[in-house]
């Protein structure tokens, strides 16, 4: 049964078909075939959504969304740059900067990656930085988005794994910020190496001027993750304060945006939203099936037998991660692998909370690994630099991201 | 044909979808000012759960029409044109099969439901249930109109935007 539903899922993946609709068809057809009610498929889709949990997605989306298009993003980059523009390079060092900063506001690597690139981009081709290169590193940077909190792929792996969202954004901090420092050191070397000139100079009246521009943006996550770590707000309200926040400060204190322009946002991030609750909705149909035939221990049981040392497991995890990156889209992979990869993680004995950081962290890599590769198209919509020229700058930073994704999975990082 | 469907549904859509995600900000925004100010009101979860998955399913509906769906285009963008739109029929006959199958099937479970309610509101839970054979169907009309697009030559872009 779980061949052929593997099989209809993979093919219809291949030949064009929304993952979604993939999910759902090679589940509705295995479920259909092995003589199981089907009325099951419609009721595990509507229990698989049917979560206060996960009304922190759209909203969380939302208020990035908002902020990207607002000025916020360019009030943060000038912070950034007021901080550590001096150093020999600086713009390009300010941009990851700047992208941990706007992490902090957003859950979503695209958004990260449209708020800097949108604003630093023809800067840095104005001062005579390689452009492609430059757009290759703040797609890099994006994917800090998912990994500093808030982050939507860390709510969707809460909410399947049935573990608490604060945890899970509580332990992003440590590799988010380790990310950044990667980027920024490679940053640094290219930056003396090919000459870069420096950014604004080091002035703390510049940094006290940046820091009141940039004030009402930088409240936004001391609101959202206080709120949350100090159990006022669960995660999902949370969230809907960041939204009545970030249209109380694009409406009147920047005002920076229209009604007209919420309306426009509002509407794509919640189209943006139903994508990726319609593939937990199918999902969810497809792993009460996969459990029903007791796949995942299964497959939990036939790795077990390859090794059941742990360090062996979690880099036999880690190749499976990347490569699934490399193909299907950060929310989708993380909804597809967390039922399959789960159990044998909980019976070698591994942390849930490590194991989703791990996977967040993995996956968010597949950002920036063409084909399927969500913050390249960004960076490359943004800026008009041809998708190629991006993807092949890209590899040092990719390199990066692996070495602290190593040792976010093998170092004691946990909080 | 293709076309005009595809505009319909997403003029009547997208009106739906800002106030679907607007009352869920409203409807938590009021949880949080009540519980803060007063007491907790008890209803406004289970109206955010249920606003979540009309939100989703209509929001699918929106996003086939505009053509925003996840999917894996690489190898499909490398066919030769008359290759892929064989491919590509194949996979919105697939398509439609699923969603056909799946408005049928989530008809019975509503019909299945018409006697059960909400927990909190006591809402009639067949409204609720109605979005699934409700967006089903909708989304085959929508694979048909492309499918017809394809076989008549009028190739619909399917590429990511």
């Amino acid at each position: 049964m779980s061949l052929l539903l593997f099989g209809i899922f993979a093919g219809l993946l291949v030949i064009g078909v929304p993952v979604a609709i993939a999910i759902g068809a090679g589940t509705l057809a295995a479920v259909w075939a092995s003589g199981v009610p089907v009325l099951v498929v419609p009721q595990q889709m509507f229990a698989g959504i049917n979560s206060f949990a996960l009304v922190a997605v759209p909203m969380f989306i939302l208020a990035g969304d908002i902020m990207a298009a607002g000025k916020i993003s360019a009030r943060l980059v000038q912070l950034a740059d007021a901080l550590i523009g001096f150093l020999k390079g600086g713009l390009s060092i300010v941009s990851i900067l700047a992208a941990m900063f706007f992490a902090a506001i957003s859950g979503s690597g695209a958004a990260t990656t449209a708020a800097v690139s949108a604003t630093l981009v023809p800067e840095l081709k104005a001062k005579g930085y390689d452009p492609a290169s430059a757009a290759s590193l703040i797609a890099a940077g994006g994917t800090i988005g998912v990994v500093i909190p808030p982050s939507v792929p860390m709510i969707l792996y809460a909410v399947i794994a049935q573990e608490s969202v604060a945890k899970l954004f509580l332990n992003g901090f440590i590799p988010g910020v380790l990310m950044g420092l990667a980027l920024m050191s490679i940053a640094l070397v290219q930056g003396y190496r090919r000459a870069y000139p420096k950014g604004s100079p080091f002035s703390l009246r510049t940094i006290w001027r940046s820091f009141r521009s940039a004030f009402w943006g930088l409240m936004t996550p001391v609101i959202i993750l206080g709120g949350i770590f100090s159990g006022i707000f669960t995660p999902s309200e949370a969230a809907v304060v960041a939204v009545d926040y970030a249209i109380f400060v694009s409406l009147f204190i920047y005002r920076d945006l229209g009604l007209k322009d919420i309306y426009r946002i509002v509407i794509r991030s919640g189209v943006t939203t139903a994508v990726i609750m319609f593939v937990i909705s199918a999902s969810a149909a497809l792993s009460w099936a996969l459990s029903n035939w007791q796949v995942p221990s299964a497959i939990a049981a036939s790795v077990l037998s390859l090794s059941d040392e742990p360090m062996v497991v979690l880099a036999m995890i880690l190749c499976v991660v990347l490569v699934t990156g490399i193909f299907i889209e950060t929310a989708s992979a993380l909804i597809i692998l967390t039922p399959i990869l789960l159990p044998l993680v909980l019976q070698l004995g591994l942390d849930p909370v490590h194991f989703g950081i791990v996977l967040v962290v993995g996956l968010s890599i597949g950002m920036i690994t063409p084909p399927v590769a969500i913050n390249l198209y960004v960076a490359s919509s943004v800026t008009g630099i041809g998708l190629e020229r991006i993807a092949g700058a890209v590899l040092p930073y990719l390199f990066a991201l692996i070495a602290v994704l190593v040792l976010v999975t093998y170092g004691p990082l946990l909080i | 044909m293709a076309d005009l469907t595809e505009r319909a549904v997403a003029a009547v859509l997208r009106p739906v979808v800002f106030a679907g995600m607007a009352s869920l900000a409203v409807v938590i925004t009021l949880q949080i000012v009540s519980r803060v100010l007063f007491t907790a009101v008890s209803w406004t979860e289970e109206v955010a759960r249920f606003l979540l998955v009309w939100l989703t399913f209509l929001g699918a509906t929106l996003a086939l029409a505009e053509k925003r769906h996840i999917a894996v285009t690489v190898l499909t963008d490398r066919l030769p044109p008359r290759a892929r739109r064989i491919v590509t029929a194949a996979g919105l006959l697939a398509m439609i099969a699923f969603l056909a199958a799946l408005s049928w099937i989530g008809w019975s479970y509503m019909s299945m439901q018409s006697f059960q309610r909400s927990a909190s509101l006591r809402i009639p839970m067949i409204y609720v249930y109605s979005v699934i054979p409700l967006s089903g169907a909708l989304m085959a009309v929508l694979c048909l109109g492309q499918l017809l697009a394809v076989l008549t030559g009028r190739e619909p872009d399917r590429s990511a935007p």
